[in-house]
């Protein structure tokens, strides 16, 4: 297990790469780190690799400061974000030159050699020079030569961001069931929600060098704990409603922004809130809701079509609601018209509540359903 | 669209051109070869004579008479010696300006003055320095002192370091600091780092500047003159002994000069293919 222990990098005197990161990684856990660019992913990499220092705070593996061990005698495996190539060697050398410093022998080193190559599908690649490969045969060379090898921990900065739909795909399930065959250690990272989602034991989710919230993909997806990771984890991101607490006959309501429609407040919800008016805010997955082309029981809140995005397998709505935009999840069959009135079946209860870009509450089905899945993954 | 064909008269202006330069850059070389093979009777006449009787006396007087082989030994020896001396120093230095920029730049502007002043300037003094060091034990145990190889060595490499350093920061600071992470990473130290990614990579740099250094060392006179007399003469020192006072001996002159060209020549040939650029292509993204 490796911890982080309140580590801050800074360069210069006021850019900071990473601030104050806290969190640890475990054995045999397949942990990404997810963020967008500039976030500090990559820094949080190389500080684990030992390649840069930490400005301040410790590095601990197993009860022992890493800080003072060589990057070569941590026993890790990266791929780079760039790739590093050794360009003055072929690809077979590119992979064996790890391997080299390990001194197996030439029949262990070729036959490593060989079947890495062919999980990459790069194996009549192995005479050429790296200056001879497409970008995503050089991503693959450099994935290969991390992962070529048994490593404490293989840190992976974005390894298949640029291949194509169907290897990346492919590349997805390679990896996650080398964290699960080999229980290796891999720390991910990734700029792609669905990437984070799918192969994650837990997702670090950074931000300008923040840790925002640390989990498992059903904690991060179903309990995020503030705007930022709400919007920022699963796709089509969280929509978000302005609202207003109002008091009518004892009865809680909240009021959308520039809307005649108010949603009732359910009272475990209602004991979240402090008396304050501004600075709450609803959110709601477009999956979490349905559309409606009448107003019934259930579809009570209406909306203006704004754009309707055709994925194949579904429609994705998004409606103006006062002055926000909520996006919908729909089979593929349902069609609408731009400026069309539809209903949606927005209710509070079923809706995540946030002050100041806070989360306070989450909806009890998801947090049920998320612990539940949690103690699933924990038990396999 | 089909690219339309140079129209015929700026084809022929540019190959006319290309004529031009070629035979003026040629010409001395031509007549440098020419007239190493001419019997004395036939050089420096009005007109000049294209069809003579090859003779190899020139260069059997270049060789034998003159002890031409002593001087290209020397040459050689002082040549390649300091060639050696400035790539390996300058290449750690290089590689360490390149890398953390120790001084900010200071250092490295100071290394650039040590070559703004004319070569002339610093000759007497160096005359000087190097006749108190060879009457020392020290001087005589490194061969260092006039009308001694090490004089000539310790000189070019002081001249030649500034101009190499220059040259090969560039070469390194083309090499992306990831490999050598990278390298690290895969169970590497910083020096088996250094030997087994960063010089094969700086390898077209350090070629470019042996070639330079090499041929500044081959070709210098001014240092040579003022600090050989006989066991030390390099060529240029040498070729210039043809000129006496009874007349220059143009015939063993062109012929010592044409076998100070060919070694040069051929090392240049095989440095040839060290020296394209980008040996670094493909190593990173973008």
């Amino acid at each position: 297990m490796i911890e982080l222990r309140n580590v801050t990098k800074r360069y210069g005197l006021s850019t900071f790469g990473v601030r104050d990161l806290n969190f640890e990684v475990r054995d045999q856990e397949f942990l990404v780190i997810y963020g967008p660019s500039g976030a500090g992913k990559s820094t949080t990499l190389k500080l684990l690799a030992g390649i840069i220092q930490p400005t301040a705070g410790d590095l601990v593996r197993d009860g022992e400061s890493l800080l003072k061990v060589a990057p070569e005698s941590r026993d890790m495996a990266m791929a780079f974000e760039n790739y590093a190539l050794y360009s003055h060697m072929s690809v077979y050398e590119n992979l064996a030159f790890p391997l080299r410093a390990k001194k197996m022998t030439k029949q262990e080193i070729d036959e490593r050699v060989q079947r890495t190559a062919r999980m990459l599908q790069i194996s009549d690649l192995l005479d050429r020079r790296p200056g001879f490969l497409s970008g995503g045969q050089r991503q693959r060379v450099a994935l290969g030569r991390a992962i070529i090898r048994p490593a404490s921990l293989y840190l992976l900065d974005e390894p298949i961001g640029h291949l194509d739909a169907k290897l990346r795909h492919r590349m997805r399930g390679e990896l996650k069931a080398m964290s699960v065959d080999l229980r290796a250690t891999i720390v991910l990272v990734t700029t792609a929600s669905r990437e984070a989602l799918a192969l994650g034991d837990r997702i670090a989710i950074l931000r300008e060098g923040h840790l925002q919230q640390i989990g498992t993909p059903n904690e991060v997806y179903y309990q995020p704990a503030n705007e930022f990771v709400a919007s920022f984890v699963g796709e089509p991101p969280m929509s978000f409603l302005g609202i207003e607490p109002t008091s009518e006959n004892g009865q809680l309501y909240f009021n959308m922004q520039d809307c005649a429609s108010r949603l009732r407040v359910p009272p475990q919800l209602a004991q979240h809130l402090n008396g304050e008016t501004a600075g709450y805010r609803l959110g709601v997955r477009a999956s979490e809701i349905t559309v409606a082309q009448q107003q019934d029981a259930g579809h009570c809140v209406p909306g203006q079509v704004f754009i309707i995005e055709q994925m194949g397998y579904c429609n994705i709505i998004s409606a103006k609601v006062g002055n926000g935009l909520v996006r919908v999840v729909t089979d593929s069959t349902v069609t609408a018209k731009r400026n069309e009135t539809i209903w949606l079946s927005l209710d509070a209860e079923h809706m995540h509540l946030f002050y100041q870009h806070k989360a306070i509450c989450h909806p009890t089905r998801f947090v049920d359903e998320g612990r539940a899945n949690a103690a699933g993954m924990n038990a396999r | 669209m089909l690219q339309q064909r140079s129209s015929t008269p700026i084809e022929i202006l540019r190959y006319a051109l290309i004529v031009v330069i070629l035979t003026a850059s040629l010409f001395p070389i031509a007549w440098l070869i020419i007239t190493s093979f001419k019997p004395a009777d036939d050089i420096m006449v009005s007109p000049p004579r294209f069809i003579f009787t090859p003779t190899l006396d020139n260069y059997t007087y270049a060789l034998h008479k003159a002890n031409f082989m002593h001087f290209i030994q020397n040459t050689l020896y002082v040549a390649v010696v300091s060639t050696v001396f400035v790539i390996v120093l300058s290449s750690l230095a290089s590689y360490s300006f390149a890398r953390y920029n120790p001084g900010g730049g200071n250092i490295l502007f100071f290394i650039l003055t040590t070559k703004m002043f004319p070569a002339i300037a610093v000759v007497l003094p160096y005359f000087l320095i190097f006749k108190e060091i060879g009457d020392t034990a020290v001087g005589k145990a490194l061969g260092i002192g006039l009308d001694r190889p090490g004089a000539l060595i310790v000189s070019y490499t002081m001249f030649n370091l500034p101009f190499a350093i220059w040259l090969m920061v560039s070469f390194f600071q083309d090499i992306p600091r990831e490999l050598e992470d990278s390298a690290r990473l895969d169970g590497y130290n910083r020096l088996q780092v250094l030997w087994r990614v960063v010089l094969p990579l700086a390898a077209p740099g350090i070629a470019v500047t042996a070639i330079f250094c090499l041929l500044f060392s081959w070709n210098e006179f001014l240092f040579a003159y003022i600090l050989t007399r006989d066991a030390a003469r390099t060529i240029t020192v040498g070729v210039e002994s043809f000129f006496t006072l009874r007349g220059i001996l143009w015939g063993p002159v062109a012929a010592a000069a044409t076998i100070s060209v060919a070694p040069m020549l051929v090392f240049v040939l095989i440095l040839q293919r060290y020296m394209v650029r980008g040996l670094t292509f493909g190593a990173v993204r973008g």
